[in-house]
């Protein structure tokens, strides 16, 4: 056991050398040691030049709306919406304290935000809900179910809610009485992997693609939730 | 004139992300302990918002500060003669357990030892206080990055005087703003709860002005909790007697910054010496709050100024303390650019702790479905500001406009001035008028960009050193004063008798 947070897995390549004083920094062989970038032309690119991205119209960087309907993600095939509750789009954004678990479920931490990850909906959207700020909600679809409290605010956009990426399923998880009196789950619960098949192609150079590491940006984190009033939660 | 030194600081908003870096650290250092769980001596607010004890501000409810009286004469709000006495054993203004929070804790064990089932076990939340089971409904930071919040938002007592159209825009997802405020005891100049105190126990400290309690005379009559209209003192329900920020004045003692200015991730924090003329600090609180930030103004002394310095050293500030008013940073940001305001200075306890306002993100425009620069130049102009200059007036100088217009003039001309040295998009014509309209040299422009920007540990942190063995009574030993250093007791509480 070690009392304090230490640096771990220190790579030239992925951190660069952060063992010293230096911070976490990407790419700094590339510019320090002059390696040429991992692409065709060792140099960066900006445009991918392959004719898949330009059939998906990915080939520069580029807006795409978020899917529109809950039809085309399918999240919500299984799943009723019962008269009061809402469907939303979800998403789980990193949060303002923590990457992943870290720090984010310490006591400290807990008792400077809600003593939960709660989840954050608009003001009129908890207001069609009959929820107010700090009442439990049940949100759930196909993937899983998570039970926790509304953080409400205008400050989010109608029509979505998130809940911040990502704490563990330790503290105050209550039982789901939609999914039978099941312990509900975590953020990514809600989640699922969709593969894209910007994905499936390459292999080389700069399309080479590793999980979670770089390639052209997924949706698995946009998806649709049911949401309702939790009145008594239980553990 | 009778000149003090004060440690004094500036808090600059613009640069504060709200990390909360500050609040953890006193947290660790000072008030992790039974009976001070709930106590956070350093806490960071997000404004719109009712803060840490929920509306603090609302001196109907506390009575924190001063008043001016019939007779124009200053008086606590908190009590008067006749009720000085009554209120040492029923106070109705003190704030509750429920204004700040119930401290809690989760049954962590349950997770190791819950018996066997079908779904994993969960840790449920108990109070701090009782150990029983409790529900979550405030906290120390409850309405965090919320602004529009019908509950919170909504309810913050500096939006009063705002337009409904004004108000309006706190619940528009395109025009919503929020900014932090970090807050931690200001040790006024004139504070009010020093003034409260029927036991004698608060203090002013003589070299540097840091407000302590001294814990063997502290009584816990809890007169300080309701007259300091920032609710920076707390009431240790363990030892039976109140606490406060001291300043960390055991690092300050060996070259060190307060824990909190040290761990500032923003580095929002300054910290320095301010010469002022005790002697005018109590008239300077009676005049209309309009006036007050002049009025505050117009107490402090220019350590640049030889005749200052004589008359500085006649009341016996020490030449440290001299030097180091010369080169100090929070001089800088309170007279020589004016940028630096106090917290409501309408509660009149001349707050030592100065905040430079932020230069609110300016409101960009929607047009075609595209966001997009407002036409009115490259930053905007401070009246298209997300948040209305009347809450920052409320904030920072007790209504008056016009004060938060100057400043938010020098935010925009300083940033103008920087922009034309390294891009060609601004004309050389229009910096020159906007350094003109907002009454700042090039010269000041760089000093501000400096000490802003690119200010290292030295600039931010100019502190005299302090020479507390010279300071202590000559006779009292070390192991007598510690009762009045605000930090331990010498001797053991006796409840209920
Ligand atoms: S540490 Fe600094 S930047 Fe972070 S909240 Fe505190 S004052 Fe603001």
């Amino acid at each position: 056991m070690i009392s304090q947070p230490r640096r771990l897995l220190t790579t030239p390549f992925w951190t660069g050398i952060t063992n010293g004083p230096r911070t976490y920094s990407a790419y700094c062989q590339n510019l320090e040691e002059r390696i040429p970038w991992r692409t065709l032309t060792g140099r960066q690119h900006f445009y991918l030049d392959h004719e898949a991205y330009v059939a998906f119209g990915e080939n520069l960087p580029t807006f795409k709306p978020r899917p529109e309907a809950a039809k085309v993600t399918r999240d919500l095939e299984k799943s009723r919406v019962p008269g009061g509750a809402l469907v939303l789009n979800y998403l789980t954004p990193h949060g303002k304290w923590g990457i992943h678990s870290t720090y984010g479920d310490t006591l400290r931490m807990k008792t400077l935000s809600r003593g939960i990850e709660p989840v954050w909906i608009n003001d009129r959207d908890a207001g069609l809900l009959g929820v107010e700020d700090n009442d439990w909600v049940e949100v759930y679809n196909d993937h899983g179910v998570v039970c926790t409290r509304a953080c409400v605010s205008a400050r989010i956009p109608r029509g979505l809610c998130f809940i911040y990426h990502a704490p563990e399923r330790t503290l105050s998880v209550p039982k789901s009485p939609e999914r039978g009196g099941k312990r509900a789950g975590g953020h990514n619960s809600l989640t699922r992997v969709r593969l894209k098949p910007l994905f499936m192609i390459g292999g080389y150079a700069q399309f080479t693609y590793a999980f979670n590491y770089w390639g052209p940006p997924g949706v698995n984190r946009d998806t649709f939730v049911v949401v309702k009033k939790l009145a008594r939660p239980e553990f | 004139m009778d000149v003090r030194a004060q440690v004094a600081m500036v808090f600059h908003l613009d640069k504060c992300i709200g990390c909360h870096t500050c609040s953890v650290a006193c947290k660790n250092v000072w008030t992790d302990r039974p009976g001070a769980e709930y106590m956070w001596w350093n806490n960071v607010e997000t404004k719109p918002g009712t803060g840490y004890p929920t509306r603090w501000e609302d001196q109907e409810r506390y009575k924190g500060g001063w008043k001016v009286g019939k007779g124009g004469e200053l008086g606590l709000r908190s009590q008067n003669k006749v009720d000085a006495f009554l209120k040492l054993f029923y106070n109705p203004n003190q704030p509750g357990l429920a204004d700040y929070y119930e401290p809690w804790t989760y049954r962590y064990g349950d997770l190791f030892d819950a018996a066997g089932g079908d779904d994993q076990p969960t840790a449920v939340p108990i109070s701090q206080i009782t150990g029983e089971e409790m529900k979550i409904e405030s906290g120390p930071n409850w309405d965090d990055d919320l602004s529009g919040s019908p509950l919170y938002a909504e309810n913050d007592i500096n939006l009063e005087s705002l337009t409904d159209e004004e108000r309006a825009g706190l619940f528009e997802i395109e025009r919503i703003s929020m900014m932090y405020l970090p807050r931690i005891c200001n040790h006024c100049a004139n504070p009010s709860c020093v003034a409260s105190c029927p036991s004698g126990a608060l203090y002013k400290r003589g070299e540097d002005g840091i407000v302590l309690i001294d814990q063997d005379k502290c009584r816990g009559w809890r007169a300080c909790v309701s007259a300091c209209p920032y609710k920076k003192i707390y009431y240790n329900w363990k030892t039976g007697k109140s606490e406060k920020c001291i300043l960390c004045f055991p690092r300050l003692e060996t070259g060190q910054a307060p824990a909190c200015f040290h761990s500032c991730v923003g580095r929002i924090r300054y910290l320095g010496v301010l010469l002022y003329d005790a002697d005018r600090v109590a008239e300077a609180g009676k005049v209309p709050n309009d006036a007050l930030v002049e009025s505050y103004r117009s107490c402090l002394l220019d350590p640049n100024d030889p005749d200052v310095r004589a008359a500085a050293r006649m009341s016996g500030v020490s030449e440290e303390f001299i030097v180091a008013a010369r080169s100090s940073p929070v001089w800088k940001y309170v007279m020589e650019w004016k940028l630096a305001l106090p917290l409501h200075p309408e509660f009149r306890t001349f707050p030592m702790l100065f905040y430079v306002p932020p230069l609110m993100p300016i409101m960009g425009k929607i047009e075609g479905g595209i966001y997009e620069h407002d036409a009115k130049g490259l930053f905007g102009d401070f009246e298209s500001a997300r948040i209305p200059i009347q809450y920052l007036a409320n904030l920072f100088a007790a209504g008056n406009r016009g004060i938060i217009e100057g400043v938010l003039k020098k935010l925009i001309a300083v940033r103008h001035f920087k922009r034309v040295q390294g891009h060609d998009d601004v004309a050389d014509e229009y910096v020159k008028r906007l350094l003109r309209e907002a009454q700042l040299t090039p010269e000041q422009a760089e000093g501000i960009y400096e000490l802003t920007t690119i200010a290292t540990v030295q600039d931010r942190f100019v502190m005299p050193p302090i020479q507390r063995e010279e300071a202590m009574p000559a006779g009292c030993s070390a192991e007598e004063c510690k009762g009045s250093c605000g930090l331990g007791r010498t001797e053991s509480p006796e409840r209920g008798g």
